[in-house]
């Protein structure tokens, strides 16, 4: 497994980038991810969709639906592309630490 | 001009090189209509990088599926090969292989050459012929290393007649990558005069890999039937997440319908349980929430289930493992048999229907043998039958079927979903060929959801080439970005394929071509509903 440096800790990644060790996360890393995801900087709109995503994932293990995330952030899709460009599981997802989405999605 | 390809025979399967048999370039690939026909013409999938190509066995054609790590030295490579003789062994025997036996030695037996397969086959036509993905050269490479290493003096008799293929490394990792270069579609087994299925044959050696070796595609295996085991679903949904979507899904019916229900589960007694795909409430929950509706509306008795297995109707192992297969098959009926229903019903998934309608039956014996049936016909009840107060006008665009190979080349269920779209789309358009003749979305057999390294290029540049020609030929006179047009996919897979190739291409964006589930359709027509159930909202 590889690994990469983000908010100054090494951290697991999988071939997708996404972290391995999620207790690693905190708000440095995922500023880093961020970056790895053509996220210009982390606004408050992104904090938001980013802290529903850790919150749902802590309490149930998955990300929420997609149009969950939607619904309880109010942003429309079209929003949470514009604000993570690769969109909300490969995208968001990442940035929130979550591991990458399994099954038929 | 294109480039004069080297002719690849049989016996390069085993060359002791790292350089890939095949590598693919855009002119090599079928051509596609209006209005992708112009566009400059890319190659197919990236080259792996150089760290990747080191670490993961890719010399089969230069795309890793598996992620398969080079063996360290020639030790280690000897016991695979080992391993690898000693499952095929298995395969062949009825008492290690009671599920496929029969059928694996029919197909391998009664092959006469005559490769009319190949033309049946997408991932040949869409590569441009290329010789390594037809039907019959993994199945024949196989017959001749059985004719070789199984038989008895199979040695000198493969030297006598020239039949000769030498089992090594590089023979055993690039039929593990070749194992999934087809996506079981049969195709091949319907055009085959004599009945031989190759799609079964590639099946069988991704089980040899899976059962007696451990290699399996991550997906599939560890996130997929190994979690589902766990957890309860291949997405990793447990029970009390499912309660949540389930609440979710009621202020959805709310929203759309304008009524508030609540939507039954555990309901013990019920007449039917119904068992979406998991992924359908991640990614696609307006479907799930489409049945509820449609269901309410007719008054069935109807129940979902929140226990654990009872809400994922995917069972991957129907792909590459008949343990996992089995293990998950019972889980499935435990739950239904627990609740009392009078049958379980499969909603819009392909492999599903396979896996538990289909071949289940072998693993489920006396009272285990539960009913389980395929929404379709009851859904044309539902539709054609008065159940429901419908507008055909409400769904007046384009629209036109993909046929989920299982359920017409597998099941034979051809006729419900047309009937019931000619019933509601007044634009309905066939694909062609369709029905049992259809094509492969591309993603069948878990490449939908398989995205090791460059594989997920592969899949939408080869794999689902043709199902993307056949959909812009259905709607070549419709092509005007200012009309909505529907791709009509009633499975999971096929619709993650089907997104994928329409958002790769820009289709979405610029010619207004969205697909979604058949039942969507459905919900979408119902006179009853306060705002139109389709979003239009690309996802």
């Amino acid at each position: 497994m590889a690994k990469a440096m983000l908010g100054g800790i090494e951290i697991e990644i999988d071939e997708d980038g996404f972290i391995q060790e999620p207790d690693k996360w905190n708000k440095e890393v995922a500023e880093d991810l961020a970056k790895t995801e053509n996220v210009s900087g982390m606004t408050e709109e992104h904090w938001k969709v980013v802290n529903y995503l850790r919150d749902y994932y802590l309490k149930f293990g998955i990300a929420p639906p997609v149009r969950m995330l939607c619904k309880q952030t109010g942003n429309d899709l079209k929003k949470i592309y514009q604000l993570f460009p690769s969109g909300p599981a490969k995208g968001a997802c990442k940035v929130a630490g979550l591991p990458k989405p399994t099954g038929c999605v | 001009m294109k480039a004069k390809r080297k002719k690849i025979r049989l016996q390069d399967i085993s060359l002791p090189t790292d350089e890939p048999l095949i590598t693919i370039r855009a002119d090599d690939l079928m051509p596609l209509p209006p209005p992708l026909a112009r566009e400059e013409k890319k190659d197919p999938y990236p080259s792996l990088s150089e760290e990747q190509k080191k670490r993961y066995e890719s010399s089969l054609d230069g795309v890793s599926a598996l992620s398969l790590p080079k063996p360290r030295n020639k030790e280690e490579e000897e016991k695979l090969v080992e391993r690898f003789l000693r499952g095929l062994e298995k395969l062949l025997s009825p008492n290690d292989n009671w599920l496929f036996w029969q059928p694996l030695i029919q197909s391998l037996e009664s092959c006469v050459r005559c490769q009319t397969c190949s033309d049946a086959c997408p991932v040949y036509l869409s590569s441009g012929n290329q010789e390594i993905y037809r039907p019959t050269y993994r199945s024949e490479i196989l017959r001749r290393i059985i004719n070789k290493y199984i038989k008895k003096r199979g040695k000198i008799l493969s030297k006598l007649t020239g039949d000769d293929i030498e089992l090594n490394w590089p023979t055993v990792a690039r039929l593990a990558e070749l194992a999934y270069r087809c996506s079981l579609c049969r195709r091949c087994a319907q055009r085959c005069p004599l009945g031989s299925d190759n799609g079964l044959i590639g099946r069988e050696l991704r089980k040899l890999f899976s059962q007696e070796m451990g290699i399996a595609p991550k997906e599939l295996h560890e996130s997929g039937t190994v979690q589902q085991l766990r957890v309860g679903a291949s997405t990793g949904i447990s029970p009390e997440a499912f309660q949540g979507m389930v609440e979710f899904m009621e202020d959805e019916i709310e929203e759309k319908w304008g009524r508030r229900i609540k939507i039954p589960v555990d309901k013990e007694g019920s007449d039917i349980l119904l068992i979406h795909n998991s992924g359908e409430f991640m990614s696609w929950i307006e479907n799930p929430v489409a049945f509820a509706i449609v269901f309410e509306a007719a008054g069935l008795s109807w129940t979902l289930s929140s226990e654990i297995y009872g809400y994922e109707a995917t069972n991957y192992g129907t792909w590459y493992d008949d343990v996992q297969l089995a293990r998950i098959s019972l889980k499935q009926v435990e739950v239904a048999r627990k609740l009392k229903v009078k049958k379980m019903v499969m909603a819009e998934c392909g492999h599903a229907h396979k896996g538990l309608i289909v071949i289940a039956d072998r693993i489920l014996l006396d009272e285990m043998n539960f009913p389980r049936e395929s929404f379709l016909p009851l859904l044309e009840e539902l539709v054609c039958g008065g159940k429901l107060e419908l507008d055909p006008q409400k769904n007046n665009f384009p629209v036109t079927l993909h046929d989920p190979c299982n359920f017409v080349r597998l099941m034979g269920i051809v006729e419900p979903q047309r009937r019931i779209l000619r019933k509601i789309c007044p634009q309905f358009r066939e694909m062609e060929p369709h029905g049992v003749e259809n094509y492969c979305c591309g993603g069948g057999s878990g490449f939908a959801i398989m995205s090791s390294m460059n594989f997920k290029e592969w899949r939408e540049n080869i794999s689902s080439r043709m199902k993307l020609k056949q959909i812009l030929e259905a709607f070549n006179d419709v092509l005007d970005p200012g009309i909505k047009k529907y791709v009509c996919a009633p499975c999971s897979n096929c619709k993650g394929a089907i997104r994928d190739i329409l958002a790769s291409n820009g289709l979405w964006e610029r010619h207004s071509i969205y697909y979604g589930g058949l039942v969507e359709l459905v919900a979408n027509a119902m006179v009853a509903m306060k705002k139109p159930f389709i979003d239009w909202e690309w996802h």
